[in-house]
């Protein structure tokens, strides 16, 4: 018995060894459990590729972003790697990805069935250089134990902001009658454009950001009416927490149970299931120009270094197909992006229980979030500069005038 | 200093023994400092090829708000920061070169913080600061007193020293606790047999007898200082990875890591640097004068 | 001498007061550490219900065994590395006079003073060229080849002693690497004892290097990238998080532990009197 068993081993050994000649790496940032769930979609891709190993190698978001870094200026890129699509433009604009168009035009078929508003941020005049792997549009979570404690009704499809608004301050409690707020109407990530204040500018009519003319337009008169919108709701009512208040609970608001309602992607769902919350998800509230959400989508890449491109697109072809996709909706951290695995049981029947034909429906009002070259910087000087209305030392004109004028400098610098 | 001069085979036992020295300082360090620099007069985004920039990034700094913010908070940090590590510490490790009772309980109290993760005790700091029910707050308020609003703008450096004093005193008391132990102890008894109270034998043996570690440790101090980084980013750090009051290694860190301007950073690099190295030279003439071995 | 105990008690009390104020907010930690994660945000220090289960659920979310052994191992290796090299360097800034000696010893300070992130890609071109990336080498390898702080922090206690002993020994025929070994090795014990401490410390803290260096993978890499990772998904939770920082910083207490008693108390707080 035993003989037999190491002979199998043995055999198996040799045919891997004879087979495996290509091996190739691919790193993204995750958690551990993503790591767990890419290693199994990585083992089913072998499977069926005996020729290719790959190798997985997940590190937190900072840390992803570092090492890639120093492995592109050191000339050791991974194969393939995963791309946050307003970033992708510092990438592509720098030639170190490898151009996939000729991969796709030989094979157009491995983009059928895929949201065509996601492709939007991979193209570029001569083709793609990247494809989605998932996207994350921008939902109301809320927490149902403290609407149902307050006596509040949960947000519909009908919400304007300013049911938002009236909602978020019956919310904002005093529990223990100490003086104190200890459960805020709402919380949100006020810094970066995308999980609020994006949402909010557009849907008051408002525009954020041309990159083609490099101009920053967030002091328009209407979007100035949606940033007056958030002052109301955050300083006026005090329905939000400060970011003082809040950093006493780490960093979101309604992981914490601080806050009854927040901003979020699809990222959220595991986090919060696993922290017990009691909660679901409704469309972001409509404003005066209607209901406006954004998108966002994460993609692979390939380094244009590779030794092994054609295995490379191999394993990228794995994961946007319908077997890789439906894997990757299995960890519920975003939402497939082929139409047929998002409306499959695959995604629709997560372990976690909650509306998540939602964040599909909201690609039907979902502005693309900026991506242009030099995001990061643009994104740093602006929220450096809105910062200051929030923390009351300018006035909110001022700090939108200065946002404007540094996030076009950034603009500028990165033409 | 000693000033042995080495003779015949004595010469060779220098090489071997300054060899490993000598050879990481010209493959390694010496060769990241020298690359710094040259970046420093280039265009880089890492991901293409340098260009030349001549000076640039050093001509583009005073116009650099982030920079320039970094700048004044680290040099406020830095004076607060130095002379409270280095005095406490120094004070401590004294008391603690003696046999007091729970003596190793009192060392190993003291070192606690200086291997605490920051990200942890970030949260626990942030409830001792905060604003509403936050220990310190409750404590002034049970006294009659306003509370303070210690991480807004005006009050943050302080509240934001007395973290990262707290967590430095630690490192320092073990280095003059070491100090110490070269101390030898007739010394004291003479000075005890002549009557020298507590005070003169503080100033007149153990300081000047610690002056080689009082210079290690302010040159350290300093350089922690001036590259002081991971609690004021989680005492003052708003969403999106941004801080409240950012400091140099954060605006070295973001312009080279997050902007894509690796010669930006290497330029305030250098700054930060050659800012350190005055500091150093400055504390070595003042230990000349005093008449210690610097 | 009365006055002598009146300051003697001001100091203890000052000092007990001081380790108070030290050891609060980690005793807030282990407290943190021994609840559920409902009682995290109740503000009190004893929890309610109190529980060890966040140690053991640590051990199944990410393999901590392995992580401490990869972390170990090299903060092992890089603490002799340091303690061996940077002695032999400090003794020999210390007591012998050889040409550059000072311009030598300037260049070393100012490595200390450029900050890590400019240096890591000339640093990660020099191991990539040296065929060392991806693997362990690029994080105890340099430890053999001295280092400023190191090297700066003996040579001040050698300073210390003095230098009649080595003058005496080298009439005797001593050779230096005798003179070394046998007398200034020996009497710079605390100093090592102070220098092992911060060599492991800094080893173990590593977090860039780490990352940089080793494949981004739980089986092959450091304590501090595997926890960086682990907070990714369990940021909200604090007790997890504490119970993963005390666990994480438990090595370097037991290697202070170790270390400090090499610092014999010199006075005796009655001798004096």
């Amino acid at each position: 018995m035993r003989l037999i068993t190491s002979t199998a081993i043995a055999l198996a050994v040799a045919a891997t060894t004879a087979q495996a000649e290509t091996e190739i790496s691919f790193a993204l940032w995750g958690s551990p459990q993503e790591a767990a769930v890419w290693a199994s979609i990585a083992e089913a891709f072998e499977a069926a590729h005996p020729d290719i190993t790959v190798n997985i190698e997940v590190s937190d978001w900072d840390g992803y972003w570092e090492k890639l870094r120093v492995q592109v200026a050191g000339g050791t890129p991974p194969d393939v790697f995963a791309m946050d699509a307003p970033l992708y433009p510092d990438w592509q604009l720098r030639n170190v990805l490898l151009d996939l168009q000729p991969y796709i035009d030989a094979d157009p078929s491995v983009l059928d069935g895929v949201f065509p508003v996601t492709l939007e941020a991979y193209q570029t005049d001569t083709g793609l250089f990247g494809v989605p792997r998932d996207f994350q549009t921008i939902v109301l979570y809320y927490n149902k134990d403290m609407f149902d404690a307050a006596g509040v009704d949960y947000p519909d499809d009908s919400w304007t902001w300013d049911d938002f608004r009236t909602a978020a301050a019956a919310l904002t409690l005093d529990k223990d009658g100490d003086g104190t707020t200890d459960q805020w109407g709402a919380w949100a990530e006020v810094y970066d454009m995308e999980p609020f204040w994006g949402p909010v500018i557009w849907s008051h009519g408002g525009e954020v950001v041309d990159p083609a003319s490099g101009q920053t337009l967030i002091n328009s008169p209407e979007a100035m009416a949606g940033f007056e919108f958030i002052q109301q709701v955050w300083l006026e009512d005090q329905s939000m927490p400060t970011e003082e208040q809040l950093s006493q609970y780490g960093w979101d608001g309604l992981l914490s149970g601080i806050a009854a309602m927040g901003f979020s992607g699809h990222w959220s769902v595991p986090e919060y299931a696993e922290a017990g919350l009691n909660f679901d998800v409704a469309p972001v509230p409509m404003g005066p120009a209607g209901r406006v959400t954004g998108v966002n989508s994460a993609g692979f890449v390939i380094s244009s270094d590779t030794e092994a491109p054609d295995a490379a697109w191999e394993f990228v072809k794995y994961a946007i197909s319908e077997e890789g996709q439906s894997q990757l909706a299995n960890i519920g951290l975003a939402v497939p992006i082929l139409e047929d695995v998002a409306q499959s049981d695959a995604y629709l029947e997560q372990p976690v229980q909650i509306n998540h034909a939602l964040f599909v429906e909201a690609l039907e009002y979902a502005h693309m979030k900026p991506v242009f070259r030099g995001y990061e910087e643009w994104s740093g000087a602006v929220g450096d500069s809105l910062n200051l209305a929030w923390t009351g030392e300018e006035s909110l004109a001022d700090a939108l005038d200065e946002a404007v004028a540094l996030g076009d400098d950034a603009l500028a610098r990165n033409n | 200093m000693g000033n042995l001069r080495p003779m015949g085979l004595e010469r060779w036992w220098v090489l071997v023994f300054l060899a490993p020295t000598l050879v990481g300082l010209f493959v390694g360090a010496f060769g990241s400092i020298f690359a710094s620099v040259g970046i420093s007069f280039t265009d880089w985004d890492l991901l293409t090829p340098p260009t030349p920039a001549g000076f640039s990034n050093y001509a583009g700094l005073p116009d650099d708000r982030l920079f320039m913010r970094s700048l004044v908070n680290t040099l406020a940090f830095a004076g607060l920061y130095v002379p409270l590590t280095v005095a406490i510490s120094l004070f401590v490790a004294i008391g603690l070169n003696r046999s007091i009772p729970g003596l190793s309980f009192f060392r190993v109290a003291f070192f606690l913080p200086t291997v605490s993760s920051p990200t942890a005790v970030g949260l626990l700091w942030t409830w001792i600061y905060a604003q509403d029910n936050g220990v310190l707050n409750n404590m002034i308020t049970a006294m009659g007193g306003d509370p303070v609003r210690w991480l807004s703008r005006d009050v943050a450096l302080y509240s934001v020293v007395i973290v990262n004093v707290w967590g430095a005193i630690g490192g320092g008391m073990i280095i003059f606790l070491a100090g110490l132990q070269a101390i030898p102890k007739d010394y004291y008894e003479v000075a005890a047999l002549d009557g020298a109270t507590a005070w003169q034998r503080l100033w007149f043996i153990t300081l000047p007898a610690l002056a080689p570690s009082m210079f290690f440790q302010m040159v350290l101090t300093t350089i922690n200082a001036f590259q002081a980084f991971d609690y004021i980013y989680i005492l003052t750090r708003t969403g999106n990875g941004n801080s409240t009051m950012p400091t140099l290694v954060f605006s070295i860190y973001r312009n080279g890591f997050r902007f894509f301007r690796m010669g930006d950073a290497a330029a305030q690099a250098v700054v930060l640097s050659a800012m350190i190295m005055v500091l150093t030279v400055i504390y070595f003439r003042l230990q000349k004068k005093w008449g210690g071995q610097p | 001498m009365k006055r002598d105990t009146a300051a003697d008690m001001l100091a203890f009390a000052l000092l007990l007061f001081g380790a108070l104020c030290m050891i609060g907010p980690f005793i807030w930690m282990i407290a943190t550490s021994l609840k559920p994660v409902a009682e995290q945000y109740d503000g009190r220090l004893i929890p309610i219900t109190p529980t060890s289960e966040n140690y053991p659920r640590l051990f199944e979310i990410i393999p901590m065994h392995l992580l401490l052994w990869n972390s170990f191992k090299i903060a092992a290796i890089a603490t002799f590395g340091q303690l061996l090299t940077c002695s032999m360097a400090g003794f020999i800034f210390a007591v012998v006079r050889f040409p550059f000696r000072n311009v030598i010893f300037v260049i070393l300070l100012v490595t200390l003073m450029v900050p890590g992130q400019v240096t890591a890609i000339p640093q990660f071109v020099i191991f990539k060229f040296l065929g060392l990336y991806g693997t362990q080498a690029p994080l105890y390898l340099p430890a053999f080849l001295g280092g400023a702080f190191g090297t700066f922090l003996m040579r001040q206690y050698f300073l210390t002693i003095p230098i009649e002993l080595a003058e005496a020994a080298r009439i005797d025929g001593a050779s230096l690497a005798r003179i070394f070994f046998t007398i200034y090795l020996p009497l710079a014990k605390p100093a090592l004892a102070a220098f092992a401490i911060f060599a492991f410390m800094f080893s173990w803290n590593d977090l860039f290097n780490a990352l940089i260096y080793l494949p981004s993978n739980l089986e092959k890499t450091t304590l501090t990238v595997g926890l960086a990772l682990f907070q990714t998904q369990y940021s909200g939770q604090w007790p997890l998080m504490m119970a993963a920082s005390l666990i994480s910083v438990a090595p370097i207490i037991i290697v202070f532990f170790l270390a400090q008693r090499h610092f014999i108390s010199g006075i005796s707080m009655s001798g004096l009197k």
